[in-house]
């Protein structure tokens, strides 16, 4: 074959692939009801209790049932549970399966499965383990019956049993649940309202759930995790959409039906649109946060503390976020979330006074000497990003050395758990945030913790504040847990355990031809149908 | 040119070991801890520090690289430590819409780029070849991300001809196929025909002032047979050259085009990998990457000697 041939050939092979292509039909569209939303996250992995990403939590409320659910009056409801029971000590707890619950292999959901799935949930989830830290047994009675004992009552089971905070009580069949609980499990078979489609599964792009036809509602009216999850669509796909603008337009172009996390910046032209509905997603919202190192220079002197929370102005780095929108956020004078049957504001006064002169007297009582502050700042999340830039005027403006480091997420995130000094490839302050639906009491509070080393980043050691954690969570009743509150929040806010820069609030959008959309921190697709 | 074919294929050897090498070391030092972004903000240390003994992050460094090495040679690019779905499988579930977007990106751009460098030499001077080669300044100054929201906002939102996002394989119908990648490729292609047109032009210049170009119009040969037929053909070299070196441009341009354009593909799949420091995609995506450049240079020599018959290897 010579260069000419070759060339026409070539051409030639070209033509014919692509009328080939032409010729290839179209797939026929089905009377399939389809649901298309785009999740805040890409779904990476599918294990709720190996990772515990709200993505993935908010993707595995479909697929997996939970044995209660909280509503939106934070009170834990029976979910799979039919009845428990517990001794008059305290110490036994027997609990029994609603009959006729099935996974989506059609096998029945047995004492057997929650037994494993409990085992391995309370070896990753923070309340889960001061279970374990005072079980006796956990075992199964019957085929719905089960029993866990206990060394020492815990008066908050059936609330760790029914949170919504990352992990829940996902139920697992046995084989799946028996799986190491730092290890990835690899088969997706919950006995939720739907079935994950694993075949058509591509992280990063796409994920498909179908409605589980053989799931069994309750008959109680559906309030967040709680009550009945009616499924009214036959297929729900979660679009991956990284680019908030291409989001936006799919949304208007009616390419996809849900967004649960809209850009601010974006919601406008949304709200101008006569086809979409826009309002708040997430009542819960979230607090933005920095965190200061309490083992090194300077942030290891209370008062080097309190001078930047004496300074902080939170309407600042509140408007870095969300923008003008007054409807989005609210200072917040303490660490829980505004709205909740706990919340407490005892003691914050601190985070009201915005004074940058009693900072600096606080500065120099505290003999600060100019050490610099490592502020690293992950550039890639808009919210620490904003909140970095923020940080860095305040502390320049009270006369701190500032050393910001900018940098990404992926790296603050290994960076935050070097205890070295800042010098030393450490660091001195992060920002971060927190979800509203972890701050509403200390149960999965990780970041009001101040035991020490064991404590979140920053390693705050406030024996004052652990106190008020263990006396919440031996509160028999509202009074005695509101009362531990806001002594909690006192000892927090006069230590400075962490600097919350405010109270935000999210947007979720949604075409008009969608209806049953409620707000809740997860986005609760069930009961959602699409004309 | 077996021989030239053979031996070619020898030195990609030593290039993907080196690549191989660099990419395993430069993760190894580069900051960031997938074990912490899966174990999430509730996670204590101790149960990071389990997670990522149970990924094999706690082994030193050159246990991890022997035995990436020896699965890698074997075909095996290992498992992801995110999706715990194999690294090839995560890239055949996105090769089509990458490969798609950048074939398609490559016809639009040598065929509007081409015929505009020719006309932009042959009218040097004129409203036409500075009109040209003010269109190849913009391409290249306007960043993609820019062109992308522009097209979408009139093509697909105002107008509504074409989606706004998503991806369609082509076994579910031509038409489909194309409709998602029509704005995407126009979006990328922009830069390469910048790139393609400023070269042709400055070949065809160089070209044209030659000898026999001068004898073929004095013969009486029509301006598009001087052109095309006897100018371009001599310039073609160094324009197949650009439009190979091009293809490194493709691959990063596609990484935003994808994200613009909410297509599956791998450019997205190599973002999503570097943040959450998914190492064994990032490894896997880069040496595919190396290996493909490699090989469009490959086939970039052998294509000289289809435009020229006096190469010869």
């Amino acid at each position: 074959m010579d260069r000419r041939t070759f060339l026409k050939s070539a051409t030639g092979a070209g033509l014919v692939a692509a009328s080939g292509g032409l010729a290839m039909p179209a797939l026929a569209q089905g009377a399939t009801k389809t649901l298309r939303f785009v999740p805040q996250a890409n779904l990476a992995n599918f294990d709720p209790i190996w990772g515990t990403q709200y993505v993935v939590r908010n993707a595995a409320l479909l697929v997996w049932d939970t044995l209660y659910g909280v509503n939106s009056k934070f009170e834990p409801k029976r979910q799979m549970v039919e009845t428990e029971e517990v001794s008059a000590d305290g110490l036994t707890w027997t609990f029994k399966l609603r009959s006729g619950l099935k996974f989506h292999d059609g096998a029945p959901v047995t004492s057997k499965d929650v037994v494993a799935s409990l085992v391995r949930w309370s070896a990753r989830d923070p309340m889960g383990l001061m279970i374990r830290a005072i079980q006796v047994e956990l075992t199964p009675v019957d085929d719905l019956t089960w029993k866990w004992v206990l060394k020492a009552p815990f008066p908050k089971m059936i609330f760790a049993l029914a949170k919504n905070n990352a992990p829940c009580t996902f139920i697992m069949p046995e084989r799946i649940a028996k799986t190491d609980p730092f290890q990835q499990i690899t088969e997706y078979v919950g006995s939720g309202p739907f079935k994950f489609a694993r075949a058509e599964w591509v992280p990063g792009a796409k994920a498909v759930f179908e409605k589980f036809a053989d799931y069994k509602p309750r008959d109680e009216p559906a309030d967040w995790m709680a009550g009945g999850k009616k499924v009214m669509v036959d297929r729900l796909e979660w679009v991956i959409m990284p680019d908030p603008a291409t989001a936006a337009a799919a949304l208007q172009s009616g390419e996809v039906d849900w967004w649960e996390t809209p850009l601010a910046d974006l919601v406008p032209v949304l709200k101008g649109n006569k086809d979409i509905n826009v309002d708040i997603g997430d009542p819960l919202g979230n607090i933005g946060a920095f965190r200061m190192n309490h083992m090194h220079p300077p942030f290891n002197n209370v008062k080097v503390r309190q001078a930047v929370a004496t300074a902080l102005n939170q309407e600042d780095y509140m408007r870095a976020i969300v923008g003008d929108d007054d409807k989005l956020w609210k200072a917040l004078p303490g660490f829980f979330t505004p709205g909740t049957p706990l919340y407490t504001e005892e003691g914050g006064d601190m985070f009201k006074k915005k004074s940058v002169a009693d900072a600096k007297k606080l500065l120099a009582e505290a003999g600060y000497k100019g050490e610099p502050v490592t502020c690293v700042v992950a550039q890639d999340m808009a919210a620490t990003k904003s909140m970095g830039d923020v940080t860095a005027e305040l502390l320049k403006s009270i006369g701190m050395n500032v050393d910001f480091v900018a940098t990404d997420w992926g790296t603050v995130g290994s960076r935050r758990a070097q205890k070295t000094p800042p010098g030393q490839g450490g660091w001195s302050m992060f920002h971060t945030w927190h979800a509203g639906a972890d701050c509403v009491n200390p149960a999965s509070y990780t970041a009001i913790r101040a035991n020490g080393e064991k404590a979140w980043f920053g390693w705050p050691d406030v024996p004052g504040v652990e106190e008020q954690v263990t006396a919440w969570f031996n509160a028999k009743d509202t009074a005695a847990e509101k009362e531990a509150m806001g002594k909690l929040n006192k000892a927090a806010v006069e230590n400075v355990v962490y600097v919350p820069t405010g109270f935000y609030l999210g947007y979720q959008a949604w075409r008009k031809s969608v209806s049953g959309v409620t707000s809740g921190p997860f986005p609760v697709l069930w009961g959602v149908s699409k004309a | 040119m077996f021989a030239f074919v053979v031996r070619r294929i020898i030195t990609t050897i030593p290039v993907m070991a080196f690549v191989a090498l660099f990419v395993f070391s430069l993760l190894y030092i580069a900051p960031g801890d997938p074990a912490a972004i899966i174990a999430g903000d509730q996670a204590s240390p101790a149960d990071v520090e389990r997670i990522r003994a149970s990924l094999g992050l706690d082994r030193p460094y050159l246990v991890r690289f022997a035995e990436w090495s020896f699965r890698v040679l074997q075909g095996d690019l290992g498992t992801s430590i995110f999706t715990s779905l194999p690294v090839t499988q995560l890239i055949a579930q996105r090769i089509e819409p990458t490969v798609s977007l950048m074939i398609l990106t490559l016809i639009f751009a040598v065929v509007v780029a081409v015929p505009m460098g020719v006309i932009a030499a042959w009218k040097a001077g004129s409203w036409i070849d500075k009109g040209a080669m003010a269109f190849a300044v913009l391409g290249f100054s306007v960043p993609v991300f820019v062109v992308g929201y522009l097209l979408a906002y009139l093509f697909a939102l105002k107008l509504d001809w074409l989606p706004v996002q998503g991806y369609t394989p082509i076994a579910q119908g031509f038409w489909p196929w194309l409709k998602n990648l029509i704005l995407p490729a126009i979006t990328l292609g922009l830069v390469y025909i910048a790139l393609i047109a400023r070269i042709t032009r400055a070949t065809m210049l160089e070209v044209l002032q030659q000898d026999y170009v001068r004898t073929a119009q004095a013969k009486g040969v029509s301006q598009k047979d001087v052109l095309f037929l006897h100018s371009l053909k001599n310039a073609a070299v160094p324009i197949v050259t650009i439009v190979g070196i091009g293809i490194a441009l493709l691959i990063g341009g596609a990484v935003v085009t994808e994200s613009v354009f909410a297509i599956p593909g791998l450019g997205r799949l190599t973002v999503d990998a570097i943040l959450r420091r998914d190492y064994p995609v990032i490894q896997g995506v880069v040496l595919m990457f190396s290996l493909v450049y490699v090989l469009v240079n490959l086939l970039i020599d052998l294509t000289y000697t289809l435009v020229d018959p006096r190469i010869r290897y």
